[in-house]
């Protein structure tokens, strides 16, 4: 120890300078986890799975020992709108078929095909103040990969940013370093969703780059557009609660209220299908038709005949 | 060597234990920074080699399950442990005082470097806005919580420490 006490500031510095290089060499480009954090998620994962567990079993015990004496009432409301919704679902099917074969004659993709999914917990949520990511409890293991989507039954939470063996980073669409190209479903306006710091904690986000003769209000329905190459098309972020002018004047932004409730997330699906591949876009952008293989085009051709 | 085990639990412990229990008791969804207390009481108890360790190690623990890149949270952990063990010479390690103390400036600190450092580069400006809204509520909070912190690692680390009186020194920290 007589050589720490010596060299304390030249070890100190050594260790910063080391640490300052592997910070910037590493930023937002780890995306397979290394051997060591590997081992270490044989430890904490499991760990943080059974804590996560137990702590929002006493949650939802407390919760419900709250809300006892609305349940009554809510499941009236409830079985009122199962009836609406499933009125309207038969509604939407026939469209599908429709919309199927009038897409087959038109020899067009769908543009919302059916993803393969695969359900996840979540077990930890990012320990800090500033950032909104969380870990699941999958990984390369059950066949996950960076970069793909997450959602909820209300509409998309984020995406994985780095997998483990058995775990895997997501990054929210709340986190400031996040941002989805977006649409607006009524309108068609287009713009990015981002996180914000400011809008974080109170659970919203932020539409921007919106171009300020667009007709986008309060209560449009924000979903995912077609030009991302990370989020397939037509998911729901979603609505706009308010439009605010840039003082430039000439974009907007809208606040953006999540149809997922991010206090609350527990079970998502990821949506294991590279979709880069399987959902190609109607207007394919120049860049983006260099990507298609031709045994792409074939599948393609053929799942439209069918 | 038990020393460096024992406190390695403690930091996946805290881990585990920030990412998961202490989500449900965010209090205006501002959470207490518990590694920083546990670096801040380990190097207060230990001195500056310790708190260096401890430092790097619960930080290097934040970069890998949480992080963005590898090595941002375990400089800021070395940092930390490196200048709070100064404070390490000459105090009364059953005076609670200055542990908390040092956890409330401690926390401004380190979430004001954060902030400089992070959001600062993505175009808020406003620092009041998040010193009034995250960093002093989060430093008010981790000093709160640093007193139980402090009071666990002291007994803890004096149990080491009788354990180890016993034995021949062959790795004198001091």
């Amino acid at each position: 120890m007589n050589f720490f006490n010596t060299y304390k500031k030249q070890i100190l510095y050594l260790v910063i300078a080391l640490l300052v290089i592997l910070a910037f060499f590493t930023v937002g480009k780890k995306t397979k986890a290394t051997p060591i954090d590997n081992m270490l998620g044989f430890i904490v994962t499991p760990a943080q799975n059974i804590s996560s567990s137990v702590s929002s079993w006493f949650s939802s015990k407390i919760s419900s020992f709250k809300d006892d004496t609305n349940i009554a009432e809510e499941n009236a409301e409830l079985k009122a709108q199962v009836e609406l919704l499933e009125a309207e679902n038969k509604r939407l099917s026939m469209y599908e078929e429709e919309n199927k074969r009038l897409s087959a004659l038109l020899d067009i993709s769908q543009k919302y095909p059916d993803y393969e999914t695969t359900g996840t917990n979540v077990i930890a949520k990012d320990p800090g103040n500033w950032f909104f990511t969380f870990t699941i409890d999958k990984g390369t293991k059950d066949g996950l990969a960076p970069d793909m989507a997450l959602t909820d039954a209300g509409g998309l939470v984020g995406r994985i940013t780095e997998c483990g063996y058995i775990y895997s980073k997501v990054e929210s669409i709340l986190d400031s370093r996040s941002s989805v190209s977006a649409m607006s479903l009524r309108t068609g306006d287009l713009g990015v969703v981002k996180g914000d710091y400011t809008l974080m904690n109170d659970g919203l986000c932020k539409m921007e780059y919106i171009d300020a003769e667009s007709e986008i209000m309060k209560g449009d329905e924000i979903v995912t557009s077609y030009l991302s190459d990370i989020y397939p098309s037509g998911i729901t972020i979603g609505y706009v609660k308010e439009v605010i002018t840039d003082e430039n004047g000439l974009t907007k932004y809208a606040v953006i209220e999540p149809s997922v409730d991010f206090k609350h997330i527990s079970t998502l699906l990821v949506i294991t299908d590279s979709f880069a591949q399987s959902a190609l876009p109607e207007e394919n952008t120049p860049e983006e038709i260099p990507q298609q293989t031709p045994a792409d085009l074939q599948n393609q051709s053929s799942g439209d005949e069918q | 060597m038990k020393r460096a085990v024992i406190i390695f639990i403690i930091l996946i412990f805290n881990l585990v234990f920030q990412s998961t229990v202490l989500q449900y008791f965010r209090i205006n969804s501002v959470i207490p920074n518990t590694a920083l207390a546990v670096i801040i009481s380990m190097a207060l108890l230990r001195g500056r080699l310790e708190g260096c360790l401890t430092g790097f190690a619960a930080g290097i623990l934040q970069d890998i399950f949480f992080g963005n890149s590898l090595g941002y949270y375990a400089l800021l952990g070395v940092l930390s442990g490196y200048i709070i063990g100064r404070f390490n010479h000459n105090y009364y390690r059953e005076n609670y005082a200055l542990p908390v103390f040092l956890c409330f400036t401690g926390t401004l600190i380190y979430e004001s470097a954060v902030f400089f450092t992070g959001a600062f580069f993505d175009g808020y400006l406003n620092y009041f806005y998040f010193l009034i809204n995250i960093i002093l509520p989060e430093a008010v909070y981790t000093a709160v919580v640093s007193i139980v912190i402090y009071r666990i690692l002291f007994s803890v680390n004096d149990r080491i420490e009788k354990s180890e009186k016993y034995k021949r020194k062959l790795f004198s920290i001091k």
